[in-house]
């Protein structure tokens, strides 16, 4: 048996020795002084204020002297002991860390193209930029989904990588379009100002993103190419969603209701879309597998096979995407938990919300008990996954259409 | 005795087994959704109408209507904590005992069937310590044990060794979750207490079932405030009320609360929930429509009822609000919003009348900058669902035109009965000049409008007067939760707990390497195997990795 050589890229190179372990050391002081600046900056933390402050000349100093610090100690940490520079948690952080600072540039860029102040009202927001952004995410998204659809027919190399980068791109719009909304809800008026996801448009853009980021992490690590056309027919499907939405009215920017003004929604809705995301990730990896398994057992010789993770490998990957999501969906529920119970008086209330969470809980729970300890593998799994995102769709969609309750904010209106 | 104890252990085997866990699950998850498609605590008569009289009664005696309190889901719960508690009780030690013996010389048998194996020989003056001594260097991040086995050495090493702990701690942990649930629901209580502003309250209410149950609190909650605050465009943006918390007639605490900002006292947790009218005082003129112009005032509160001895009318008053966002677009236009001012909301009754709800606003209605006279909205099914507005014409907050109304009926009977336009426009100039003199008010015309749509809307009031809302002085009562929940700390541990050990369940799998390095007919034979028992295709490349390591390692010692 041969050993292949791992095959490294480019970007791999980029995040691993002593300029990764740098970069790595430089963020984390960054991250810190923006915590110590929340909690030791003068005039004290206000929610509505810490990002004016974090961006005036303050939150400059604290934040530069942070990462000027963490980076030169980083520095001399990998001069003493230069093992340390292959240290996992950094080595898989720091890419993660370059992807926020480089959405973060690239919002900032954005943002000049803001109309002026002036122009800017509430009745009237279809100048504010980040309405572009999002028509850019939407083509760009649906492209990347064509693609890797072309790819399954023709399985060139050129077109793959085409979804990929279309895929990539579409992630730095959408995620961008939502620090922009941000800015820009605070722009119309600082009472109104709140995080990007407080209603089902924006949570919708989240998805997409969410659940693109995911697949294309385990597309990396796993040469999974041949998934896209599953995982990214999913995100189109809700890239449509949102333009529906976008053409009956849902897209504007709206004041929160007293109950969402909290801390927890920045938390608790985010942890709860990577669960979302990646249970969106296992259902397209359930449905390779069941488009592959259909076409071995016809005896195909498509050419998409040579290039299509095996169905072992498959079998893997939405086993993978789940283990991602559970844990995550799990902090979520709990999250939610948490803030309910200091909204609501109680941690749980079988509201329809609570409810459907624990019952999709429930379905991958029994999901990974028989994969685990009932040793079931393949078309039965595959379809559980498909089943398990139908749970999940109800849950974080249904609900909200169908369903009265707490959660009746994210109701369409 | 044996016959017992053999079906006591068959029992708890069947209770512990994985099937039964899974189906247990599958049936919760099947059960909540039903709570979920059927609303949970309604009322009983919406439920009866809803369903019809057979399975009303079907679903209430299944306690359909309050679902996750009944005995059948309780018992499935208590079935998953039995299973739970069984499957760790006969799986912990077990894992426990397997993550301390650790074996190192295994047999080749065992070693073939690894997922992951690679071979060496290493030809020539190969040494055994030198080999073995490189390999450790290969593998220093591996927790190594090594031990010798009919000439040949076996180095084995661990990654994740601890990983059972995490199935260990996130089934306990939702044992945790389920055993806090139940102290919260056993100690705990949540329910509600409406203060209006001023008064205080000690009392709370909660449902249980379909009943209502009361509990007195070690305290008395004083309600000093409320307050709405809105966004400039309409929606309300805070509610906040000034607590004041009195214990044994002492005042030992006073706060401000709003949604997502509780207090505490004595362990019970104050909430902002909602809020509604606390009795506000209002005050109505009856404007008679017997002809005599008469108008009498009317001095009342909210929940209370006036009755008129002479008439037998009586005006249940029901709510009181100070704001009335509607939206005044048309259909197919955007989105207008606009206060209509205060309105109050009674019910009349009297004899020969149909019991009707009214919603009686203080302000004219006011359309596009014009005046449209006094409105009220009336709901004939009397439950405030189905309200039509009424527009009288007339603006009865004008005391000019009520007179002027009555004085141009006077002067169209006296004219020949209004029938005409001529008639009616006779009738209309010498009411004018009557009420208003030469001065006439600017707006005569549109004035002249409404007074005929007057003429035909008054008539068709069968009550004998018209109840307008002119002054109030309002009081709100907040709706507040007061829970204390002594196993919220508990369910707190769990979580953490389960969190913890799902990520060393999913993130740290454990992972095993051997290493066997044996003499041969020249030189050495190195055998390596591995295996994982979660994420294989991670551990693929890992290995991978590891033996492109070690094979560089060995090249090098090869070419010294």
């Amino acid at each position: 048996m041969s050993v292949a050589l791992a095959n490294q890229t480019m970007w791999d190179n980029l995040s691993h020795g002593r300029p990764g372990f740098i970069r790595f050391g430089a963020y984390l002081g960054l991250i810190l002084g923006a915590v110590g600046l929340a909690f030791y900056g003068s005039g004290g933390y206000d929610q509505k204020q810490y990002l004016f402050q974090l961006f005036s000349g303050q939150g400059l100093i604290w934040c530069g002297t942070g990462a000027i610090i963490g980076g030169l100690s980083s520095t001399v940490l990998s001069t003493l002991r230069p093992s340390i520079t292959e240290a996992k948690i950094a080595t898989n952080l720091v890419s993660w860390l370059d992807g926020a600072a480089l959405l973060l540039l690239l919002t900032a860029l954005l943002s000049q193209f803001e109309p002026p102040k002036s122009m800017i009202s509430f009745d009237d927001q279809s100048n504010l930029f980040s309405g572009r952004v999002i028509m850019t995410m939407n083509i760009v998204f649906i492209f990347s989904a064509a693609s890797y659809i072309a790819y399954l027919f023709a399985p060139e190399a050129f077109i793959g990588k085409l979804g990929t980068w279309a895929a990539w791109a579409g992630v730095y719009a959408g995620g961008s379009s939502l620090l922009l909304r941000w800015h820009e809800s605070y722009l119309i008026n600082t009472d109104i100002g709140h995080a990007p996801v407080s209603n089902l448009y924006e949570v919708f853009i989240l998805l997409c993103c969410v659940t693109t980021v995911v697949y294309l992490t385990l597309e990396r690590r796993y040469q999974a190419k041949a998934m896209g056309a599953f995982v990214m027919s999913l995100v189109a499907a809700a890239v449509f969603f949102d333009i529906w939405l976008a053409s009956v009215g849902e897209a504007s920017i709206k004041p929160l209701v007293p109950a969402l003004q909290s801390y927890w929604m920045k938390i608790h809705v985010p942890m709860n879309f990577v669960g979302y995301g990646s249970f969106s990730v296992a259902c397209g990896a359930g449905m390779a597998y069941l488009f592959r398994s259909r076409l071995e057992s016809r005896g195909s010789k498509a050419r998409v096979l040579a290039v299509m993770p095996s169905l072992d490998q498959l079998d893997q990957l939405a086993y993978k995407a789940v283990a991602i999501g559970f844990p995550a969906f799990t902090l979520a529920t709990i999250l939610g938990a948490a803030w309910a119970s200091e909204a609501w008086g109680g941690y749980w209330s079988w509201d329809p919300k609570e409810t459907w969470a624990l019952i999709v809980w429930l379905t991958y729970g029994a999901y990974l008990h028989a994969r685990v300890s009932h040793g079931w593998h393949g078309r039965a799994l595959a379809w559980w996954a498909v089943a398990g995102f139908l749970v999940t769709l109800f849950c974080f969609l249904g609900v909200n259409m169908y369903l009265s309750g707490l959660h009746s904010y994210g109701r369409l209106s | 005795m044996n016959n017992l104890n053999e079906s006591l252990k068959q029992v708890i085997a069947r209770l512990g087994s994985m099937t039964l866990a899974v189906a247990i699950l599958c049936v919760l998850a099947v059960a909540s959704a039903i709570g979920t498609v059927l609303l949970q605590n309604q009322e009983q008569t919406d439920y009866l109408r809803q369903f019809g009289e057979l399975w009303y009664w079907t679903f209430r005696s299944l306690g359909l209507f309050d679902m996750y309190h009944t005995w059948w889901f309780l018992t499935l719960l208590a079935f998953l904590m039995v299973s739970l508690a069984v499957c760790l009780w006969r799986n912990v030690p077990h894992m426990l005992k397997e993550m301390r013996t650790r074996k190192v010389a295994i047999t080749d048998k065992s070693l073939k069937t690894f997922h992951h194996q690679h071979h060496w020989e290493l030809a020539d003056g190969a040494d055994m310590a030198d080999v073995k001594r490189l390999a450790e260097q290969g593998l220093s991040e591996w927790e190594l044990m090594e031990a010798e086995k009919e000439g040949a050495v076996y180095l084995r090493g661990d990654k994740g060794r601890f990983h059972k702990w995490g199935y260990i701690l996130a089934h306990s942990a939702v044992l945790i979750i389920l055993i806090g649930g139940w102290i919260s629901v056993h100690y705990g209580f949540r329910g509600n207490m409406s203060v209006p502003e001023g008064q205080s309250d000690n009392e709370i209410e909660f449902l249980r079932g379909t009943a209502v149950h009361h509990l007195k609190m070690p305290f008395r909650v004083r309600c000093n405030s409320f307050h709405i605050a809105f966004y400039p465009s309409g929606p309300p943006k805070e509610f906040r009320s000034n607590l004041s918390i009195i214990d044994h007639g002492k005042v030992v605490m006073t706060k401000d609360i709003i949604v997502n900002e509780p207090l505490k006292y004595k362990g019970v947790r104050i909430f902002q929930a909602s809020f509604g009218d606390g009795g506000s005082a209002i005050t109505l003129k009856l404007f008679n429509l017997d002809g005599s112009q008469k108008v009498q005032t009317v001095k009342t509160h909210v929940y209370q009822t006036w009755s008129d001895p002479k008439t037998g009318v009586s005006l249940e008053i029901t709510n009181f609000r100070p704001f009335n966002i509607q939206n005044m677009a048309g259909p197919g236009e955007p989105k207008d919003f606009e206060d209509l001012g205060p309105a109050v909301e009674f019910i009349i009754r009297g004899p020969g009348l149909k019991p009707v709800k009214v919603k009686s606003y203080m302000n004219p209605f006011v359309y596009k900058g014009q005046n449209r006279g006094t409105l009220l909205e009336v709901s004939e099914s009397g439950d405030g669902k189905d309200y039509q507005p009424f527009l009288l014409g007339l603006d009865l907050t004008n005391p000019k035109e009520w007179q002027l109304f009555h004085a141009f009926v006077h002067a169209a009977a006296s004219v020949g009965g209004g029938n005409t336009q001529q008639e009616r426009f006779k009738a209309f100039n010498a009411a004018l000049k009557q009420v208003y003199g030469d001065k006439r008010p600017k707006d005569f015309q549109d004035l002249g409008v409404r007074l005929l749509q007057a003429m035909q809307s008054l008539p068709r009031i069968p009550w004998p007067y018209i109840p307008l809302l002119v002054d109030y002085d309002q009081v709100y009562y907040t709706g507040l939760q007061l829970t204390e929940d002594p196993g919220m700390n508990v369910v707190w541990t769990g979580s953490i707990l389960l969190v913890l050990g799902l990520c060393i369940m999913f993130y740290m799998p454990h992972r095993k390497i051997w290493l066997v390095i044996r003499p041969a007919a020249k030189g050495l034979d190195i055998d390596a195997a591995g295996m994982t028992n979660r994420n294989t295709l991670g551990f693929e490349k890992e290995f991978q990795a590891l033996m492109n390591k070690l094979n560089t390692i060995f090249e090098a010692h090869k070419s010294t």
